[in-house]
């Protein structure tokens, strides 16, 4: 293979229990790649990830222990040159390397120097927390010898106790002048690719495969967004078109059944979407998003629960049992109103005839007819949304930054609703949720598109 | 058989796995996702690779094989019909006395319906962003029915839903809807050719209302276009006479006929066929440039699947099965009692007030400070030695190593873990690793211990 179609080799360096691991997982996205924790010595082998662009292997990350006896092994280095011997760092390293000590007492540090030997750059993940200990000097000057390029990346920047500037002035005495503040835990949106551009500042002639990198991760982010909202429109077309009738004799129980598919329904797009963006209940980042366990701690039918994400309760709405549900008792679903007429207009004839036979059918029988009424799909739309971004920002967003109003949410509190939804009124056969499989005919299709886009338009343009 | 598929039908078996998916859950894809990452194709490939393969452990290749041949007896039998259709039509229309046919009725009776199916196919295709008649959807229940698979039923739905994203629907049901009147129109052409061969027809037109010169210029302006193509157009006083009675002229006769084949022509089947054409070439034309649109928000869900941004390569240098252990150890006697803090930032306030008699040493951080201060301790060997440490920082190899070589110069050694805002994970690690050490360690400062050697 060629040298320049070979992937970049970049090893992650640094001292124990600075978040080496943490950088891989975020960078490859691999929640579970490596161990975590708070313990020295987590990570004692080297390991690696491939990042690949259209098939193409760009990038291989190498993950290594913690760099923990720099001091020692910097005396030990040190005396290695025979008297009279001139050897400069790679050489020293050489040196080292090949030495029996290399094997015993400094072998995770050995570990940690043939990696980056075999490297054609070094990430140096540093603990901004950290004060500048002679320690850490020894290290990166030990790390300096394998004259490979180091990218100082400065975690934890966002902690209250970081020293950043104390330790961007030791780099720069270093001659390391390319800094990248890039916080594993919360990392800033544009983090990855400042990352990477930093990169292509201390090795140049990986520019353009980095830029291919940076580029295809954000036009990832897109594609993610727009199958993200796909899913919650098909969440919302699922729940919007599903209309039940019941004998008044069972109502309180059809009642309890609709909330309880409602539920699972909603629980299912919110675990799709969390595969979408290659979450677990378990993982580190899931703390920063609203759920708890991987779900929504408040209960869909709750009213404190539409209070709360500041859904006005409709006018009409029983309290109680019925929450959430409308309950269509006078005229057996035939006061869908004039906006859903006309939008079932558009759809075919045909299933609107017998859509509406149906349900005169129905009322034939007496029957009642459940839907779920309006404040809920708002309150659906809203707490998807907001799944979604904080998604997006991958656990960035804190608590009080999820809580904030945005105008989308605004507009699915008080606007009308997406005139796809209205139409999904009209057919039953649409739903998922009437005990049979939905019709995949092209309204729907157009349906769910529709309002997808919609959702999309609303995120970009608030 | 799987070479054989055509793109289409690989996108079909594609979209039905992926609709199937959709509904009850991801398939079970391991193997499949594994060949389709050994493909090292595009994204596009590899997707159809999973695609092809699901289909295939799950039957579909052979329920599409069921389905296509039920479709062929489905078009046989629309084919069949088209032909009694038009059979009957040409009947219909020169049905009556022979000698005294309404040339308007047979006329409407030939191309009427016709005219009515492809001006609402016309419409529909001006006004509604989707198109279906109920002719070709006939076709699609037929085949469904005559696959006689009950995994063919899948297939269908995901046709409709393939060809509907690839704007191809139209033109497909389109050529069945166009194909079946252009076989009903040609078959009535030649049906009404042999009647009018075998049998003597006279032509007549009656009204109550339109006067006679309207229907001369009705039937001149309508065989115009005929007449180019050589078909006759009576004159204006053959149709006058024909109004008053049907004539026994044969010319007549001959004429009427012409004109009468001439409209089919021109507004039956002509239409139809560039109907037809039209839609043959952009249904070609669709599927030749048919490909799976791997960027669609359909397949995001199983991009990462065959064509993971990120792999693991596994571990490439082990862990070895110990770590080096550094080991404490003690001198028999020394003098005096010694604090000394290692790696204390300035955060700390240091030194601390101290008792008289203890030495403050210092902090060291430095190489130089280590080497100097072990040899000063070897030199004179403490009787106590309280050693300060932040538990804030890790407790790394090195700082437990350094530890280690401090108490080998004392006769006797404590930690104190200065009383810092430590994380728990922290403080607990240096407390287990001073316990492995054999070190006492404290959180608060043993200055009784320090002065007098006791506790």
């Amino acid at each position: 293979m060629n040298k320049s179609l070979a992937p970049l080799k970049l090893a992650v360096v640094g001292h124990t229990n600075v978040g080496k691991t943490s950088l891989l997982r975020t960078l490859t996205r691999d929640v579970g790649f490596g161990a975590i924790s708070h313990r020295p010595s987590t990570t004692q082998h080297v390991e690696g990830a491939r990042l690949s662009v259209d098939g193409e292997a760009l990038i291989e990350l190498y993950d290594t222990p913690g760099f923990e006896d720099a001091v020692a092994l910097y005396e030990y280095i040190e005396q290695l040159p025979r008297s009279g011997e001139r050897l400069d760092g790679p050489e020293l390293i050489e040196r080292f390397l090949s030495s029996s000590e290399a094997r015993q007492r400094f072998e995770q540090e050995a570990k940690v120097l043939r990696q980056l030997l075999q490297s054609d750059a070094g990430f140096y993940v540093i603990d901004a927390r950290e004060p500048v200990l002679a320690k850490y000097r020894d290290e990166l000057a030990i790390l300096a010898m394998c004259g490979k390029p180091l990218l100082p990346v400065l975690n934890f920047v966002n902690s209250s106790e970081q020293r950043e500037s104390a330790w961007r002035e030791v780099l720069a005495r270093l001659g390391l002048h390319a800094v990248v503040r890039f916080d594993t835990i919360t990392p800033p949106v544009d983090g990855e690719q400042r990352l990477y551009e930093n990169l292509s500042l201390v090795l140049d002639s990986q520019r353009p495969r980095l830029q291919r990198l940076i580029d295809y991760n954000q036009a990832q982010v897109q594609v993610r967004r727009s199958a993200g909202y796909r899913l919650i429109a098909e969440l919302l077309i699922d729940i919007s078109a599903c209309r039940r009738s019941v004998h008044p004799d069972r109502l309180e129980q059809a009642i309890q059944e609709l909330h309880n598919d409602v539920r699972q329904r909603e629980q299912r797009c919110v675990e799709a979407l969390l595969k979408l963006y290659a979450f677990r209940k378990d993982d580190a980042h899931a703390n920063a998003l609203p759920l708890e366990e991987g779900r929504w701690g408040d209960d869909l039918f709750n009213p404190a629960t539409m209070k709360q994400f500041g859904v006005k309760v409709g006018g009409g709405m029983a309290a109680g049992a019925a929450t959430g549900v409308g309950i269509d008792l006078m005229t057996g679903g035939l006061s869908l109103g004039m906006a859903t007429v006309v939008g079932a207009a558009v759809g075919g004839l045909t299933q609107t005839f017998r859509n509406y036979g149906d349900r005169l059918k129905g009322k034939w029988r007496g029957e009642r007819e459940l839907t779920v009424n309006d404040s809920t799909l708002r309150l659906l739309a809203i707490r998807q949304q907001r799944l979604l971004n904080a998604l997006e920002l991958r656990g960035h967003a804190a608590q009080e930054q999820i809580q904030m109003e945005t105008p989308q949410e605004q507009h699915w509190r008080k606007g009308e609703l997406a005139q796809p939804l209205i139409t999904a009124r009209a057919y039953s056969a649409w739903s998922s949720l009437n005990g049979r499989k939905p019709q995949q005919d092209t309204e729907r299709t157009q349906a769910v598109e529709s309002l997808a886009s919609n959702l999309i338009q609303q995120h970009t343009t608030p | 058989m799987t070479d054989a598929l055509s793109p289409l039908q690989t996108l079909w078996l594609c979209e039905t796995v992926r609709l199937r998916e959709e509904h009850t859950g991801l398939l079970e894809d391991s193997e499949a996702c594994r060949i389709a990452r050994a493909t090292q194709g595009s994204l596009t490939e590899r997707l159809q690779v999973r695609g092809l393969f699901l289909a295939k452990r799950d039957g579909l290749i052979t329920a599409l094989e069921h389905w296509l041949q039920g479709a062929k007896l489905a078009l046989w039998l629309f084919i069949f019909s088209a032909i009694i259709s038009g059979v009957v039509l040409a009947k219909t229309a020169l049905s009556g006395t022979p000698l005294a046919i309404n040339i308007f009725w047979a006329l409407a009776g030939l191309i009427g319906l016709n005219l009515v199916s492809l001006l609402a196919w016309c419409f529909s295709m001006l006004f509604s962003k989707h198109t279906s008649s109920p002719l070709s959807h006939a076709w699609l229940w037929l085949s469904n029915k005559l696959a006689r698979d009950a995994k063919a039923a899948q297939l269908a739905p995901a046709l409709l839903v393939l060809l509907q994203r690839h704007n191809l629907l139209r033109w497909g049901l389109g050529r069945v809807l166009h194909g079946w009147w252009l076989i009903t129109l040609c078959t009535a052409c030649l049906t009404l050719i042999a009647l009018l061969a075998t049998r003597r027809y006279g032509f007549v037109w009656e009204s109550t209302i339109v006067a006679s010169d309207s229907f001369v210029m009705l039937v001149s302006s309508l065989g115009s276009p005929a007449a180019w193509l050589g078909f006759a157009v009576p004159d204006s006083e053959l149709i006058q006479r024909s109004g008053l009675h049907a004539l026994e002229d044969e010319h007549a006769r001959h004429i009427w006929a012409s004109w009468l084949l001439g409209m089919l022509l021109i507004y039956g089947i002509v239409p139809r066929l560039l109907c037809s054409l039209l839609c043959e070439w952009r249904w070609r034309y669709g599927v030749k440039r048919l490909r799976l649109n791997a960027d669609d928000p359909v397949w995001q869900m199983f991009q990462q699947r065959v064509q993971p941004s990120s792999e693991r390569l596994g571990v490439v240098d082990v862990a070895p099965a110990t770590l080096p252990v550094s080991t404490a150890g003690a001198q028999l006697s020394g003098h005096a009692a010694v604090l000394l803090g290692i790696e204390l930032d300035d955060s700390i306030d240091w030194p601390p007030q101290l008792p008289a008699q203890v030495v403050d040493a210092g902090i060291i951080d430095t190489r130089e400070q280590r080497r100097s201060m072990l040899e000063q301790l070897s030199a004179n060997p403490p009787a106590r030695l309280l050693i300060a440490c932040n538990p804030q920082r890790s407790a790394d190899r090195g700082t437990l190593h350094l530890i280690a070589e401090l108490s080998r110069t004392a006769a006797h050694t404590q930690i104190w873990l200065l009383p810092t805002e430590a994380a728990d994970e922290r403080l607990n690690n240096w407390q287990e690793q001073l316990d492995i050490l054999k070190l006492p360690h404290h959180r608060a400062a043993p200055w009784a211990w320090l002065e007098h050697g006791d506790e």
